[in-house]
């Protein structure tokens, strides 16, 4: 394999190259930005719509009381996963390689939690009420209702969230410095000198920093896999076919850290091009995460095969029957489609020569994710349409084009944010790079003198 | 810092239930002797649909019009679900079967317990309540209901076009609220009624007897196939229907269902899923020598 | 109760460590233990917030002809619902849909509220006083032979009324009509009982066998008959459990109740009862037995299509229960044969010896001038010939829809227009209200004063309609005022003591008070009485059946083999809710499934899947259903419940007038029968048009209360319903 990074880049040229990404990118940023524009601004039309006129016009219905909006929020937590977390991973199993990627990776997290409180939003009823769900101090005391799985849900996110964004800033603080001390007088300048924290990058502060950053990288881990196996409880603690299943945690937690990395590959390419970081996100990285990723398909496919399986064989008539009506109902075509996608696709990884093609793997991690998409709408609808009551079945349910529209504008407000994002944070952590940058060239130098160590 | 008080079962503060919670301390006002309960006999019902417009009648049930019935947004509270027997005959050679399906007050509804808002909660007359200023219309509620009863307001009726178009608002039933956008509703067992009768007996001093309070689907029912009362009552036709056809509230699986050949036609749907629900039904009764 | 012993501070405490510390705020320092309690939703209902207390006016239904008897829940001064009157012999405390929904036609958002007058293509809203005015001008000069009335089925004061009306107008010509009526039946229980209804005891037979009488659903007085079914049914009567055996063509709500539907060939109902007759052999007088002799299983079989060991079945069945009781209905009376089917119906009941036992006769009321003028479809045809003639110069109608309700063949519409000056006295502008050129608005039944006699009642009574509240609208009139105002025209002294229809009503009921129970009573106190009860026992003797079979003029044609232009035989139903259309703009009625298809807010063609197959049909395909009179589209419907030979249409649906509701809801079925008539009595034969289906091209998705898998429980039998055969025990049931 080759090297993960090049070991003889300055310091002075990592701060420069990076900070260059703050000033000029390529013009096909703002072609994105603009793209992503228009696509959140469907969304929003559509939401205004859907607020003035009622969720009728989502096209939802008795019994299909949930559709897009609950398996789009899923996706979009689901995609949270893998930043935060594979970064917290790596960084306490001093994995380096993740250094280049582990910045934007925690940032794609948290954006895309905040995508996902949206979808919440979005699909109350009456979501000016919203604050009923939160458990907080009023004349009446009224609380929430603390054995609800959404309750927990609306929790869980929201620690969550919480907790990415510090992890991301905290780790982003001697990057701030830098910015602060480098780029040109203007707002910018004073935004970066308030965010750096007075950081000087003395001995007393990178010990605290250490800390900080490693107790908050162990209290993720954990609450990360808490996250989706909680909202795996919205539907395993549910008493309806195809949702009470045993395995659904970890399930869940396997399919989002599958579209996580999937979607890390495809803005690793992004940004790699975009914000010319080629010296930085290497191939070898890419191969890594491609590996990576492969690993957790199977995983995931592993998990997908047991919840067949342990629903065929558990003789429950009414789970079978929801499964049967998956593979041969009027979803069919989709739910093929997701297997397809998420347990077939993932084998283009095992070929070497398309580790490292841009364009096949851009092409197989939007395909990959399509597939996670595709699982979270076969976990919420076909349940809906086939449930337990014959009576009340809807085979013929579809979701209407304000429910579409607004998935597709999530889409564009998640860009959206994520490039505003790159453009004002150092989306590649420079005290970190420089950290393996010195690895790398002391591991050679020892090797050049013959010392043992290298690795 | 309390282990225990993180192991109690907070749901006993959202529910109280008539059975098992008896004499729990907070209801003075209204003590659990009373659990409201339907029997509805499937061989005297016609199928008519009385029951379902008297429900319109008297709760406040939106019309929606042609459009949005076809997208299942319909109201009933009260509906008649019609089957055929499934024989593969050409032509049914009895009649076809006739189900009123409204919620079924679940003792242990599974619709509570996934509220995130408590807007949907268990009285202490054993009735799953809906509370609609609470709800924030996030349906899991429904989701979560194996019956499908429950039913959410879509669309703003009330300002609806065509839905109370004046003078039609005229005719709405002061005694409850007429429903918002964003909001779950499902059959009350009509506790407006059953909150006056019981309003009544206290302050005559008494019991509430059976005959007192009529759902308005029961009272209008033309065959009597709807029976409503207090299951606690032993005079009451409910509990007395209850009673011969040996089925008990707690319980998902009636001990007469396990012994083979019982001849009583008394069940409740879904009863292994164990929402413990309060409407038993009769078997329709077929002669199938004639 | 509301103890609140979880202060602010302890929250802030517990929520300073984080979010999910929240849920398990047991693991802080803090302790929440002394606030658990409050975990509970004060947020209480508004629902149970009982502003004030509902007051209960009994009355008179006016929905259907049953003439149920109600009482209004009224609050604030509006009236909210309507209930049985737990104290009538009909209804006893229960009502259908259709009569709940009668809040709805007095609330109706489409009713007439001012006097219109029509000239050329101008309509003008005028006062009371220039409508009567008017009226007075037309009818001046008219020979009484000139004028008519064309009415539904009228009875107690306003029928009185109207008749002195009539009388002083020197006019014969009530036509009392009727779109939907047990016209045939009628004639055919004269003749055969000397009654033309008989007192049914459903719940006195252990075998009911119906051939296609919808005694549950649009027959007769289906709230009183649907309580005789349910004690019939019962299994702990000394009878036990009835068993009901529908025949008929096209299932109707009854038959969905029964526990043997036999459909049979459209038309041969007489057949298969004659077949009975003979089959039965012992205990039929000679005449009857030599009459039916020729009608041996196998030639019954074939005519009928219904199978020899059915019928033979059937035979044993009625032998071993009695006593049975066999009823005519709609679906036998409507062909050209009605008569004769009808009649070798009755002649199976009496034969079975149920006369007497299941059935018996009326009493015989005292106040004749009272009873119920019912209505029939022959009046209409003798209107139509008139109108056609020329011969009449005013018209009024009141209580009838004619230009929707009658066959395009009879051309009323063209008719209507060759008399000069049409009244209509209605509640909707519709159809036939469109066409008069004087529309009188008529009050609500709500609203408005009345009497009645229902035409079906266990014991004689005459029901009082009083207002429940205030007129909504200023200038609408009770059809008994506008009578009484009319005939004040003419005899203004005569009536001068009555103000209005209240005082007449009341006068009527004061006068006869001793009649009425109320001898020796206060006046007042009477009338007060009476109102409160809003019924009164109507004095009257025993009356009796004649049970003597009679074979005489007895003929049933043999089938008539299907015409290979229009194959199929169309049999228009009559919905329990929609009936002749007069309550199409009912909105709960157009949300309320069709029991047995269970589609709402349109028109739909029942058609066996059978026969859907060999044309290529599917569900939602639309259709044209072609007649030698017309043709009519809607959406097909595959429905297991009928004879392949037949298809089916509801009554009711395709309105061009009438309101936001009913106004282009579907398609109209009257449009397209062809002008065939029961030879004996002149009644359109309903069931008796030929069709054939194409298809449009079209489809549509059938917007209906049952889902896509057509109301099956998928495999998994027994989830929602279950069925016991006859091995429960009923006996014991509480
Ligand atoms: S039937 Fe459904 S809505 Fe009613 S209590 Fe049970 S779970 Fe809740
Ligand atoms: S819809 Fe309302 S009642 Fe149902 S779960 Fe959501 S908030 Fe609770
Ligand atoms: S009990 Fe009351 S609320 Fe429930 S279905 Fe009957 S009428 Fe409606
Ligand atoms: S009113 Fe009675 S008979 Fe009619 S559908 Fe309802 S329960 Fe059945
Ligand atoms: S049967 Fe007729 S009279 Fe009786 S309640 Fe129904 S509509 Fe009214």
């Amino acid at each position: 394999m080759g090297k993960d990074i090049r070991e003889d880049i300055a310091w002075a040229h990592i701060n420069q190259d990076v900070l260059k990404s703050l000033e000029n990118p390529r013009p096909l940023f703002w072609v994105i930005v603009f793209v992503a524009l228009m696509m959140f601004g469907v969304g929003v039309g559509c939401e205004v719509y859907q607020y003035q006129m009622g969720m009728g016009v989502a096209g939802l219905n008795n019994p299909n009381v949930w559709g897009l909006y609950i398996a789009t929020f899923i996706f979009w937590i689901g995609m949270s996963h893998s930043g935060t977390l594979l970064s917290a991973i790596l960084h306490l199993m001093h994995a380096d390689w993740r250094k280049p990627i582990y910045r934007f990776a925690e940032a794609m997290t948290t954006f895309s939690l905040m995508t996902a409180g949206l979808f919440v939003m979005v699909h109350l009823g009456r979501l000016w009420q919203f604050y009923y769900a939160v458990p907080y101090p009023n004349e009446r005391w009224t609380w929430p209702n603390f054995q609800s799985p959404l309750l927990w849900d609306a929790m869980a996110i929201f620690t969550y969230l919480s907790s990415s964004v510090i992890f991301l800033y905290v780790g982003s603080i001697p990057d701030f410095a830098i910015c602060r001390d480098n780029i040109h007088p203007g707002w910018r300048k004073n935004l970066y000198t308030l965010l750096a924290l007075g950081w000087e990058g003395t001995d007393r502060q990178w010990r605290n920093f250490r800390v900080t950053y490693l107790t908050v990288a162990c209290f993720l881990i954990p609450l990360a896999v808490s996250v989706h196996s909680i909202v795996a409880s919205d539907f395993a603690m549910s008493q309806q076919p195809g949702w009470h299943v045993t395995s659904f945690p970890p399930y869940f937690v396997a399919g989002a850290l599958y579209s996580g990395c999937a979607a890390i590959i495809t803005l690793f390419i992004i940004l790699r091009y975009v914000f010319k970081f080629e010296e930085y996100m290497t191939m070898p990285i890419l191969k890594k995460t491609v590996r990576l990723t492969f690993a957790i398909a199977m995983v995931w496919t592993y998990l997908n095969l047991i919840e067949f399986a342990s629903v065929w064989y558990s003789h429950d008539e009414v789970a079978k029957a929801v499964l049967i009506d998956k593979a041969t109902g009027r979803f069919a075509p989709f739910w093929w489609a997701m297997n397809f996608c998420g347990s077939v696709v993932p084998f283009t990884m095992m070929v070497k020569r398309w580790q490292t093609s841009i364009p096949i793997m851009f092409a197989v991690s939007l395909l990959l994710n399509l597939g996670m998409w595709l699982e979270r709408w076969m976990i919420v609808t076909p349940t809906f349409s086939h449930g337990y009551y014959p009576w009340t079945m809807d085979t013929h349910y579809w979701p209407s084009l304000v429910q579409w529209g607004i998935v597709f504008g999530s889409f564009g407000w998640f860009t959206l944010l994520f490039m505003v994002f790159c453009k004002i944070v150092p989306s590649v952590s420079m005290y970190e790079v420089k950290e393996m940058v010195y690895h790398r060239s002391l591991a050679t130098k020892k090797a050049e003198l013959g010392l043992e160590g290298g690795h | 810092m309390s282990v225990s008080n993180l192991l109690e079962n907070w749901s006993k503060f959202r529910h109280t239930h008539p059975v098992g919670d008896k004499g729990h301390p907070d209801w003075e006002a209204y003590p659990s002797e009373i659990k409201w309960a339907m029997s509805i006999d499937l061989d005297a019902c016609t199928g008519c649909n009385a029951c379902s417009v008297a429900c319109y009648a008297e709760n406040n049930l939106p019309v929606v019009g042609k459009e949005k019935y076809s997208h299942g947004q319909a109201m009933h509270w009260m509906r008649i679900e019609r089957y055929w027997d499934e024989d593969k005959r050409e032509v049914p050679n009895q009649g076809a079967q006739f189900l009123p399906m409204l919620c079924q007050q679940c003792e242990a509804a599974p619709c509570e317990t996934v509220c995130p808002v408590g807007a949907t909660n268990h009285t202490e007359d054993g009735l799953n309540s809906q509370i609609y200023n609470r709800c924030i219309g996030s349906r899991y509620c429904s989701a979560n209901c194996p019956y499908k009863v429950r039913y959410f307001n879509w669309y703003d009726y009330p300002t609806t076009e065509n839905v109370w178009p004046a003078p039609m608002e005229q005719q709405l039933n002061p005694d409850l609220t007429v429903r918002g956008k964003g909001v779950m509703e499902k059959c009350t067992f009509c506790k407006q009624r059953t909150y006056t009768a019981r309003n009544n007996a206290k302050t005559e001093g008494r019991k509430i007897h059976d005959g007192d309070v009529q759902t308005a689907c029961q009272q209008a029912c033309p065959t009597n196939a709807i029976s409503f009362g207090n299951l606690f009552d032993p005079e009451s036709r409910v509990a007395k229907q209850w009673e011969q056809q040996q089925v008990e509230l707690i319980k998902e699986e009636q001990e007469k269902d396990v012994k083979p050949g019982n001849n009583l036609r008394g069940y409740r749907i879904f009863e292994e899923l164990r929402p413990y629900p309060s409407v038993m039904y009769l078997e329709r009764v077929r002669e199938s020598d004639v | 109760m509301i103890e609140n012993g979880f202060n602010r501070r302890d929250f802030l405490k517990v929520l300073g460590w984080g979010g999910t510390a929240v849920a398990l705020s047991g693991c802080g320092n803090t302790s929440i233990e002394n606030g658990k309690e409050t975990v509970v939703s004060y947020v209480e209902p508004t629902d149970y917030q009982i502003p004030s207390i509902g007051v209960y006016y009994n009355s008179t239904c006016a929905q259907c002809d049953a003439g149920c008897n109600i009482e209004g829940r009224v609050r604030e001064g509006r009236v909210l619902k309507l209930e049985g009157n737990p104290a009538s012999s009909i209804n006893r405390g229960k009502m259908c849909g259709l009569g709940q929904a009668g809040v709805q036609a007095h609330y109706n958002p489409d009713r007439v509220t001012e006097p219109l007058l029509r000239a050329g293509t101008t309509t003008e809203n005028i006062t009371w006083e220039k409508a009567l005015a008017t009226i007075n001008d037309k009818l001046n000069g008219l020979k009484g032979e000139e004028i008519a009335f064309l009415t539904g089925g009228v009875s107690g004061h306003v029928k009185v009324l109207l008749k002195n009306y009539l009388d002083v107008l020197g006019s014969k010509n009530h036509y009392a009509y009727e779109a939907v009526s047990p016209a045939v039946v009628r004639a055919s229980n004269k003749k055969a009982y000397g009654v033309e209804m008989p007192r049914l005891h459903l719940d006195k037979a252990k075998v009911i066998v119906s051939f296609g009488a919808d005694f549950l659903g649009a027959w007769v007085s289906p709230v009183h008959f649907s309580q005789q079914y349910a004690q019939f049914r019962k299994g702990n009567r000394p009878e036990g459990r009835g068993v009901l055996v529908q025949i008929e063509s096209k299932m109707t709500l009854t038959g969905a109740n029964a526990d043997r539907w036999i459909p049979i060939r459209p038309g041969t109902e007489g057949i298969l009862a004659m077949g009975i007759i003979n089959a039965l052999g012992v205990g039929v007088p000679a005449d009857v037995a030599a009459a039916a002799r020729d009608y041996t299983t196998d030639r019954v079989s074939k005519d009928t299509g219904v199978s020899a060991e059915q019928i033979l079945g059937l035979t044993e069945l009625l032998k071993a229960r009695s006593p049975s009781l066999v009823l005519a209905g709609s679906a036998a009376e409507g062909y050209s044969h009605g008569s004769q089917n009808a009649a070798a119906i009755a002649l199976l009941n009496q034969v079975l010896g149920n006369v007497g036992k299941t059935m018996d006769a009326p009493a015989n009321v005292q106040f004749a001038q009272l009873t119920p003028t019912t209505g029939n479809s022959l009046a209409l045809n003798d209107l139509n010939d008139v109108m056609a003639m020329g011969k009449l110069k005013v018209l009024f109608s009141y209580g009838v829809n004619p230009v929707y309700t009658a066959p395009d063949c009879l051309k009323l519409k063209d008719n209507l227009n060759k008399v000069p000056f049409k009244v209509a006295l209605a509640h909707y502008l519709d159809e036939t209200a469109m066409e008069a050129d004087l529309v009188l608005p008529l009050d609500s039944a709500l609203e408005d004063w009345g009497s009645s006699v229902p035409e079906y009642m266990p014991e004689p009574q005459l029901s009082i309609q009083q207002p429940l509240m205030e007129n909504l609208y200023p200038n609408t009139r009770g059809v008994g005022d506008i009578l009484l105002a009319l005939l004040k025209q003419r005899h203004a002294d005569q009536y001068k003591a009555y103000e209005d229809f209240y005082s007449y009503l009341r006068g009527a009921f004061v006068q006869n008070k001793a009649a009425l129970g109320g001898a020796g009573a206060d006046d007042d106190a009477f009338w007060n009485e009476t109102l409160g009860k809003a019924m009164v026992k109507l004095p009257g003797t025993a009356g009796s059946l004649s049970g003597k079979p009679t074979v005489a003029g007895l003929s049933l044609p043999a089938t008539k083999a299907s015409e290979g232009a229009y194959p199929l035989r169309l049999i228009p139903s009559v919905s329990p809710s929609q009936r002749d259309g007069r309550h199409a703009n009912l909105s709960w009625l157009q949300e309320s499934p069709d029991p047995l298809t269970t589609v709402v807010w349109d028109s739909w063609v029942e058609i066996h899947p059978k026969t859907a197959a060999k044309l290529g049909i599917v569900e939602g395909d639309i259709v044209e259903v072609t007649s030698l009179s017309g043709s009519i589209k809607s959406q097909a419907y595959l429905f297991p419940g009928i004879h392949p030979d037949a298809v089916s249409m509801p009554l009711g649906y395709g309105h061009e007038a009438m309101g936001r509701y009913a106004k282009g809801t579907g398609a109209n079925v009257f449009k397209i029968l062809d002008p065939l008539f029961d030879k004996e009595t002149g009644e359109l034969a309903i069931n008796e048009t030929n069709v054939r289906i194409s298809k449009t091209g079209k489809r549509v998705v059938i917007v209906k209360e049952e889902g896509p898998n057509g109301g099956s429980q998928l495999g998994r039998p027994k989830i929602a319903v279950k069925v016991s055969s006859d091995k429960v025990d009923l006996s014991k049931e509480v």
